[in-house]
């Protein structure tokens, strides 16, 4: 039977077998609601219910590990169309830095609660750079919780020249809303909505020139929510994009994305820095955003470094919107590599040894 | 006494340049970040808004506010940009920590940013200075358990978790480091204090040496903030100077030396001869490129500034180099090494050549080790086999010290050595004289 890979984000969770090449079976939001009418259930679904959400995955590390395990519940058995007792193996995917109580919470959850027969970890940045066909090279994982900046050779990570970032999607949906309230004070505006007219309009200035031009026309676009509300959109859309090279608009005293990743490739010698920065891969939802990556390429040759990063293109054999999910698709790859060859963390071995196995097998 | 569990030990090694930490039983620490803080003291930013403002709800008590309100920024991201007044602080002095706060930061950062811990969990085992007084223990230990209320406690000297490093409980530990170079003899696992010296010739001196020369050349080092590049037509890039005024000496100096000890890694080797102007006066040069596209051209400087570590008397040649007073009584790395192993038992001396273990940043330059065993073959008795050994993966060398201490805190013998937060409520802070030796 095929391993299951599993790549939680703090927005969406990407779940499916170990079906190379393909796009994973299972999209669905991590975000849960609440169900107040049965006493402890909570519904993966956004069926009729109170509207509590939960979040478990927050900032791309599990906070609340009761909603992860109905997640997790709901993920296996009703998705992946596993059999109670029959369960398989498992790939997880994990962001940078998690810490080592939380891996081996996860361990535990899943031999324990779910009684899987093999599980194995590894992380997001590792795993993306497989998607793409590369074991060293540097990603630029943005998502809806978090940025991380790593540098990886020879599928080892690098810590020293890696960064992560609390920032992400979630905060680059706060800031629409808070610019289209000032534009737009007699609409209501919730956070839901937020985000859909993000995922539709957001988009990226050609360079900062041109963006200092956008923000003094205004050309409008309109709208229409689903609830009636008919909202202008104008250069908003621009400030959404342009907070990713210019963080001063989020508040944050950083430098742009471009220049973080130079900056922290820089710290490893530099025989290794051409290879990292040749073989940059940009990953995570946000980065589809429109212009994102010529944008990219724009400031790659203004920042302040000798070699340039220089964007790798996936192969053709690979789904579209690969950024969407690569962590997934690598997890797809290298379950195929992992589980035959008995590298996993086996029931046995976790018997044996207990939950800190984890950390000797799992790189 | 603790007995340690599953759960398993922090390592922190707090450098003079680097501080590195992470857990146990790991072969690299996950954070490694400098260990100079950026510092912005409240009076110098209110002073300017003061001006701007016109109303200022406390200015009487303004003028009689202590100095104690400042903001720090940890980490080589908060480091790394630039802001208006902020003042670049090192914790250390000579090797003696005098800020305590400052490396209160550092640890909070650590814990909380890079390793995303809480420290109540975990017991730690903290590297320090082989030569460390017994008031700066003291203080570590109120701070860890005090603050951070740690299970439990180790102190461990550098020297020691290096020959570890290397599975050798008797060696000489050569530590070459940012901010000094010290030679450390151990024996069966305990440093030989009477033993231990050190000179204040490191790698941030090297790297000193390196900019002050290329200055005199004529080479401006731009620090990566001071320039922005534009396109000026498609494809032609132009470096435009950006004039930011407020930017306090010791940041620019701090940048720049980020770039110089770039250049210093990648080009600089240790001759295999002692340097002498006129034999390395025509070789080739090697171009190296500058972040805001400058090439420079580096020629003898790359043999010049490694052999400093030899012969120190070669800075006073560098025009420009000052603290001369302080350098001058050092003596070249081979020679610490011989009056190291002289001060030493006649009946150890022997073991003590044969395992020469070389440490530290600086000690990651290439040639090193072969010229090192080189002048000590010249210097040392006949029937001495000298052995200088030093491990060739250039990361492992620089954190030599930190995989010690991971070696050390994994081993199940080790678990009943820790300094308990029991002992410290029973014994007081000066206990640790006798659990730490």
């Amino acid at each position: 039977m095929e391993a299951a890979v599993v790549d939680a984000g703090s927005k969406i969770l990407k779940a499916g077998l170990a079906i190379p090449d393909q796009a994973p079976s299972l999209i669905i939001p991590t975000q849960m609601k609440r169900m107040l009418e049965d006493q402890d259930g909570f519904s993966a679904d956004n069926s009729m219910s109170e509207d509590v959400t939960v979040d478990p995955v927050v900032r791309g590390c599990v906070k609340d590990w009761d909603a992860m395990e109905d997640l997790l519940h709901h993920v296996l058995y009703t998705g992946l169309e596993w059999e109670v007792g029959n369960e398989g193996q498992i790939l997880f995917t994990e962001p940078l830095c998690t810490p080592k109580a939380v891996r081996e919470q996860l361990v535990q959850l899943l031999f324990e609660t779910f009684n899987v027969s093999g599980f194995y970890a590894s992380e997001q940045a590792v795993l993306s750079l497989y998607a793409v066909g590369r074991i060293s090279g540097c990603t630029v994982d943005i998502g809806h919780g978090k940025i991380d900046i790593a540098a990886v050779l020879e599928g080892a990570v690098q810590h020293i020249a890696s960064r992560r970032f609390e920032v992400g999607g979630s905060d680059l949906t706060k800031l629409l809303a808070q610019e289209l309230g000032k534009s737009n004070p007699m609409v209501n505006l919730g956070i839901s909505d937020a985000e859909k007219l993000k995922e539709q309009f957001a988009c990226c200035a050609e360079d900062e020139v041109a963006y200092d031009k956008m923000l003094r026309t205004s050309e409008t676009e309109e709208h229409t929510l689903p609830d009636g509300q008919v909202i202008r959109i104008g250069r908003e859309k621009y400030t959404v994009g342009e907070a990713l090279f210019q963080p001063s608009i989020l508040g944050l005293e950083a430098h742009g994305i471009v220049e973080q990743l130079v900056r922290s490739v820089a710290t490893v010698s530099s025989e290794n820095q051409k290879q990292l920065l040749e073989n940059t891969v940009l990953c995570g939802g946000t980065t589809s955003m429109t212009g994102f990556e010529s944008r990219f390429q724009k400031e790659a040759s203004l920042c302040s470094s000798a070699i340039r990063p220089c964007l790798v293109k996936p192969p053709e054999y690979m789904p579209e919107n690969l950024e969407l999910y690569s962590a997934w698709v690598g997890g797809a790859i290298l379950a195929k590599v992992v589980f035959p060859q008995n590298q996993h963390v086996t029931k046995a071995d976790y018997d044996e040894t207990g939950p800190s196995i984890v950390h000797r097998k799992c790189f | 006494m603790y007995g340690g569990d599953e759960v398993s030990a922090i390592v922190i090694d707090l450098g003079y340049h680097t501080c590195k930490a992470g857990y146990a039983g790991e072969d690299a620490p996950k954070a490694v970040f400098p260990s100079v803080v950026g510092c912005i003291d409240q009076m110098d930013a209110d002073d300017d808004k003061e001006n701007n403002d016109s109303e200022t709800n406390n200015s009487n008590a303004d003028s009689n506010k202590p100095k104690g309100k400042r903001k720090l920024y940890v980490g080589s991201q908060a480091l790394g940009f630039r802001r208006d007044h902020m003042e670049v602080v090192s914790p250390l002095k000579d090797g003696v920590v005098v800020d305590w706060d400052i490396v209160d930061n550092i640890w909070d950062h650590a814990f909380k940013d890079c390793l995303l811990i809480d420290p109540k969990e975990h017991p730690m085992l903290l590297a320090e200075p082989s030569s460390n007084t017994q008031l700066q223990r003291e203080k570590t230990a109120e701070l860890m358990f005090e603050k951070y209320k740690v299970p439990a406690l180790f102190l461990a000297k550098n020297a020691v978790l290096t020959s570890f490093a290397s599975g050798r409980a008797t060696s000489v530990v050569i530590d070459s480091g940012g901010g000094s170079t010290t030679v450390a003899p151990v024996h069966d696992g305990y440093v030989l204090q009477k033993a231990v010296s050190s000179s204040p010739i490191g790698g941030e001196f090297l790297t000193d040496c390196l900019m002050k020369s290329l200055e005199r050349k004529g080479i401006v080092i731009k620090p990566r903030y001071s320039f922005k590049r534009k396109e000026i037509q498609p494809g032609v890039f132009q470096t435009v100077d950006v004039d930011l005024p407020l930017t306090t000496e010791s940041y620019k100096l701090y940048s720049q030396r980020v770039i110089a000890s770039d250049i210093k890694e990648c080009v600089c080797r240790a001759p295999d001869a002692p340097y002498d102007e006129s034999s390395y006066s025509n070789i080739p040069m090697t171009p190296y490129e500058l972040p805001d596209g400058q090439t420079i051209e580096i020629g003898a400087d790359r043999f010049k500034i490694p052999d400093i570590l030899f012969n120190p008397s070669l800075a006073q040649t560098i025009p420009g180099v000052d603290n001369f007073a302080e350098i001058s009584p050092a003596r070249g790395l081979p020679q610490m090494v011989i009056e190291s192993i002289n001060r030493c038992d006649v009946d150890i001396r022997k073991e003590l050549f044969g395992s020469i273990l070389l440490a530290g940043g600086t000690a990651s330059m290439q040639q090193l080790k072969e010229r090192l065993e080189k002048d000590l073959l010249e210097e040392s008795p006949q029937a001495a086999r000298v052995k200088v050994l030093a491990s060739g993966n250039a990361t492992e060398r620089r954190f030599s010290v930190w995989i010690g201490g991971s070696i050390l805190a994994s081993l199940g013998s080790f678990q009943q050595m820790w300094f308990s937060k029991s002992e410290y409520e029973e014994h007081g802070a000066s206990y640790i004289q006798r659990k730490c030796p």
